[in-house]
């Protein structure tokens, strides 16, 4: 039952949704949503690896670091959704077309 | 190894005489046990969220020179189940433009979340659900689900009012989590450990032994913690998201009966919750001063000693809020962002600086030589 | 026992709540499908022992992540746009014959059935020791880790933190018309 093998089928299962996700929603927060739930597949690897394989903590000290890069780039990434609405009143991801203004 | 209550009592006699009734079989033992303390502990602090309502209004009704309740039962106390029958027996009404499954899991999302929260409260010696090895960081991160109650039954009532509520609710809460988180890393760096089994177990019972006396640096963490709890659990001076005069009453403004009465349960539990760990964290939690021994009277006057100190804190919070005006938003954003955070931070070097220079000694050993 | 029941419950929340966020046509309930996957994933670390990480991942997903994207998705209106590949039956190609369909058909029995293998020998092959159930507290190891082994990475993510501030406090405020 709890068996690494369960572990990584789930982290798979939760890859392949944040991937479909990223590529069928247009909203650019639904897009966000869907980079969140892959790098929390990745760390759950870490975490699964860490206790079945290498027994030590650096698969923890990993995934502490995804949380990390996860919450930064939600920042960055919704202030960059925020600002883009600003401009062109909407968040459809079609519309990102231009580098400049 | 995180200790349990189950652990605990699998030290006495009357364990196994139980593991003997339920078969030998340890899980459901445990299940048992868990099961009908978290029953006494919810009861119990529902009684008390329900006697806050009720000391609230005598309080304030004492401040201003008024009677308050006095009509049902002695001294008015039953006040608080007649409110209780009135919400039960209201109409649940149900906006027609909520979103409907939000509406209803809003309520939820706060309750669960401070109920959450009682597991690791340490009310006595052994009578504390759980001492997780992160202890207070577990309290922290799942009280953050009130936060999200507050902004989702803000968003799904669909009404401008609510949604001003929740937004401002939200944005408060998420601000003064970081002063608070940083005032009690402090403490965390003081006890050397975040399980509330360390964090009590390293101060005493008289007041010199107190974490809230053992540095300067401490001495302000209090302050700032009192602060930002204050307006993380939306109580005045910083109830801008219940804002009666400017947003009816905010994120609740379209719940009725039952669902209002969890949102208003939620928040006088949670301001117990916020006592609780300030009295624990610094005013010495439940140590009886000059007693260790684990027996179960002492235990009890451990339970009585606790309780004192958190419904003393109890009836601070009532005091500053029938005393003090209410902030405008920007002056609250103010004191959090410019005030609260830096002297935290600054706090938090302090009490670093403190425990290097000084060999973790506290004034009172500096000043009495160590005991 | 205990731990068998948390793992059903959180993998069985964890991959639910994933499909909700896919299929679900309005965003705001998408972050709520959201908000129960990350606390699934939180339970599935605790059922690996990994109590600290547990309790950062719920601390800062429920107390910050989901909060921000709730707001993003207020703040920019909350529409979705409902694209044809959302729904299931759009996914397929609309253009196509037989030969098309069934050659698409085949290529996915085939890696259905590869994949299948895969797993089923990735049960088989991987280390199988025993391993007991009892938790050792982890906090005082990361935190020697952290200053030690990885002291590196633990300066350079503040240094990344304290960017990502300052950079969405200057992203995301209006500037003036000129």
């Amino acid at each position: 039952m709890m068996s690494l093998a369960s572990y990584l089928i789930i982290s798979l299962i939760l890859f392949v949704v944040g991937l479909m996700v990223m590529i069928s929603r247009k909203n650019i927060v639904a897009i966000l949503l869907g980079i969140e739930l892959i790098l929390n597949a990745a760390a759950l690897n870490f975490v699964a690896y860490s206790r079945y394989v290498t027994n030590n903590l650096d698969g923890h000290i990993f995934s502490l670091f995804i949380i990390v890069i996860a919450a930064a780039e939600a920042a960055v990434g919704l202030a960059i959704v925020i600002r883009f609405f600003q401009i062109k009143e909407t968040i459809h991801v079609d519309e990102a077309t231009q580098l400049r203004n | 190894m995180n200790q349990t209550v189950v652990s605990y009592l699998s030290k006495y006699e009357f364990y196994d005489y139980l593991l003997a009734l339920f078969g030998n079989n340890q899980g459901v033992l445990a299940f048992t046990i868990y099961f009908l303390l978290a029953l006494i502990i919810i009861g119990m602090c529902a009684t008390i969220g329900g006697l806050g309502t009720y000391a609230e209004r005598k309080i304030s009704a004492d401040l201003q020179a008024r009677l308050g309740p006095n009509r049902v039962g002695p001294y008015g106390l039953l006040q608080m189940l007649a409110d209780g029958v009135k919400m039960m027996t209201k109409e649940d009404i149900m906006p027609f433009t909520a979103d409907k499954a939000l509406f209803y899991l809003a309520p939820l999302l706060c309750l669960v979340g401070v109920f959450a929260t009682l597991a690791v409260l340490p009310f006595a010696g052994g009578f504390i659900m759980a001492d997780l090895n992160v202890g207070i960081f577990y309290l922290v991160a799942i009280s953050s689900f009130v936060g999200l109650g507050v902004f989702l039954g803000g968003y799904a009532s669909n009404s401008k009012w609510s949604m001003l509520g929740g937004m401002r609710g939200a944005s408060q809460i998420i601000s003064y989590e970081i002063p608070v988180t940083i005032s009690i890393l402090a403490i965390v760096l003081l006890a050397g450990g975040m399980g509330f089994g360390t964090i009590v177990g390293q101060q005493g019972g008289l007041p010199h032994q107190w974490f809230l006396f053992h540095n300067p640096f401490a001495f302000i963490a209090f302050f700032v913690y009192g602060v930002g709890a204050l307006a993380e659990t939306n109580r005045a001076p910083f109830d801008l998201p219940e804002a009666e005069s400017e947003l009816v009453s905010g994120y609740h403004t379209e719940y009725t009966g039952m669902r209002f009465g969890f949102f208003a349960l939620a928040e006088y539990i949670e301001v117990f919750v916020v006592c609780g760990v300030a009295a624990s964290l610094f005013l010495g939690g439940y140590n009886v001063p000059g007693i260790t021994i684990d027996i179960l009277p002492v235990q009890a006057a451990q339970f009585v000693i606790f309780m004192t100190k958190t419904l003393i804190l109890y009836y601070v919070v009532i005091w500053i809020r029938w005393t003090l005006p209410r902030l405008r938003v920007d002056q609250l954003m103010s004191v959090c962002w410019k005030y609260l955070t830096p002297i935290a931070i600054f706090n938090l070097i302090g009490c670093a600086i403190w425990m290097v220079v000084f060999n973790g000694k506290s004034i009172a050993e500096l000043v009495l030589g160590s005991h | 026992m205990f731990l068998e029941f948390l793992f059903i419950s959180s993998a069985v929340l964890t991959v639910s709540c994933a499909l909700g966020v896919l299929v679900v046509k309005n965003i705001m309930h998408s972050c709520v499908f959201l908000l129960g996957s990350l606390m699934g994933v939180a339970g599935l670390y605790a059922t690996l022992g990994a109590d600290f990480v547990a309790v950062t991942q719920i601390m800062v997903y429920v107390g910050g992540v989901v909060i921000l994207m709730l707001f993003a998705v207020m703040l920019t209106g909350g529409t979705d746009f409902i694209s044809r590949a959302q729904n299931l039956l759009g996914l397929a190609p609309s253009m196509g014959n037989k030969w098309t369909y069934g050659m698409g058909l085949f290529v996915g029995v085939v890696f259905l059935l590869t994949n299948i293998k895969l797993l089923m020998g990735l049960t088989q092959t991987l280390p199988t020791k025993t391993i007991n159930n009892e938790f050792p507290s982890t906090v005082t190891e990361i935190g020697h880790l952290l200053v030690k082994d990885h002291v590196l990475a633990f300066e350079i993510s503040s240094v990344l933190l304290l960017g990502a501030l300052v950079g969405a406090a200057i992203i995301a405020r209006p500037r003036k018309q000129n």
